[in-house]
């Protein structure tokens, strides 16, 4: 592998994809949490937890998004996926779009402090966790990191 | 008349033993021709089995996904490069030319193998 080649050196392996997944996962994970305590206890320093995690796993999902259509792309040639992969980029893109959505609901009440945030961001927040869960897995099962070595 | 006979058993062994001669070389030919000209490689729980594989040149290597997860078969080289397998999917390639063949898979590159083509 060339030192200086991007390319290579962005696919190397493609393991920028594995590891950066985490940091959203965790980011939204806890930003939920933090929302659902903070719409519990009606704490607003919960709240304003929330929003900057979210804020954080909406912009570090991008990095995500983009290493994983470039292994498909690249590595994969683009060529049509079926089964566990195919699974694993549908279940990954709407993902994706529910963290986009539920950061941009947040955002709009942010801007208008005047108003609350919606109750139906709740089972938004439910509905995208559960669907982040089941990327994580199938992403997981793929990596092989239940395989040896 | 010992000398006669003598004579004919000498001739009878030539004969023979020339027939064993020529013959020799034939079978080995008939054998090389029967055996296969192609070889499997099992993907299975993440590795190629077997990780290295010699091969005569013209050999046609197989692999074969008995794994759950797809994998891909791709020589480091790029001188091969499967679709994504999945599961009992399989891939051939033929080796038309000597050489060492490194090759991995694109997935899971921690996978690798190697084919020598001779």
């Amino acid at each position: 592998m060339h030192p200086f080649d991007i390319r290579e050196a962005l696919l190397a392996k493609h393991a920028q994809h594995v590891v950066l997944i985490h940091f959203p996962i965790a980011l939204f994970l806890t930003a939920v949490a933090f929302d659902y305590f903070g719409q519990w206890t009606k704490n607003r320093t919960l709240a304003a937890a929330a929003y900057f995690n979210l804020l954080l796993a909406a912009v570090s999902i991008v990095p995500v998004v983009a290493s994983g259509l470039a292994a498909w792309q690249w590595e994969l040639e683009g060529q049509k996926l079926k089964g566990v992969l195919f699974m694993h980029l549908l279940l990954g893109c709407l993902s994706s779009v529910l963290i986009w959505l539920v950061f941009w609901i947040h955002l709009r009440v942010r801007r208008h402090p005047k108003d609350s945030l919606p109750k139906y961001r709740l089972p938004i927040e439910g509905v995208a966790v559960l669907l982040v869960v089941l990327t994580g897995h199938l992403g997981g099962f793929l990596s092989g990191v239940n395989g040896p070595g | 008349m010992r000398r006669s006979v003598s004579t004919a058993g000498l001739a009878a062994a030539l004969v023979l033993g020339m027939g064993a001669l020529g013959a020799g070389p034939k079978s080995f030919e008939a054998s090389a021709q029967q055996k296969p000209a192609t070889m499997e490689v099992k993907i299975d729980n993440f590795s190629f089995g077997p990780v290295e594989l010699m091969v005569p040149v013209g050999t046609t290597v197989t692999w074969t996904n008995r794994d759950d997860i797809p994998h891909t078969v791709v020589s480091t080289d790029k001188a091969f490069k499967s679709k994504v397998l999945d599961t009992d999917e399989k891939f051939s390639y033929t080796f038309s030319k000597a050489g060492t063949f490194p090759y991995f898979c694109s997935i899971h590159p921690k996978m690798t193998g190697k084919v020598i083509a001779q």
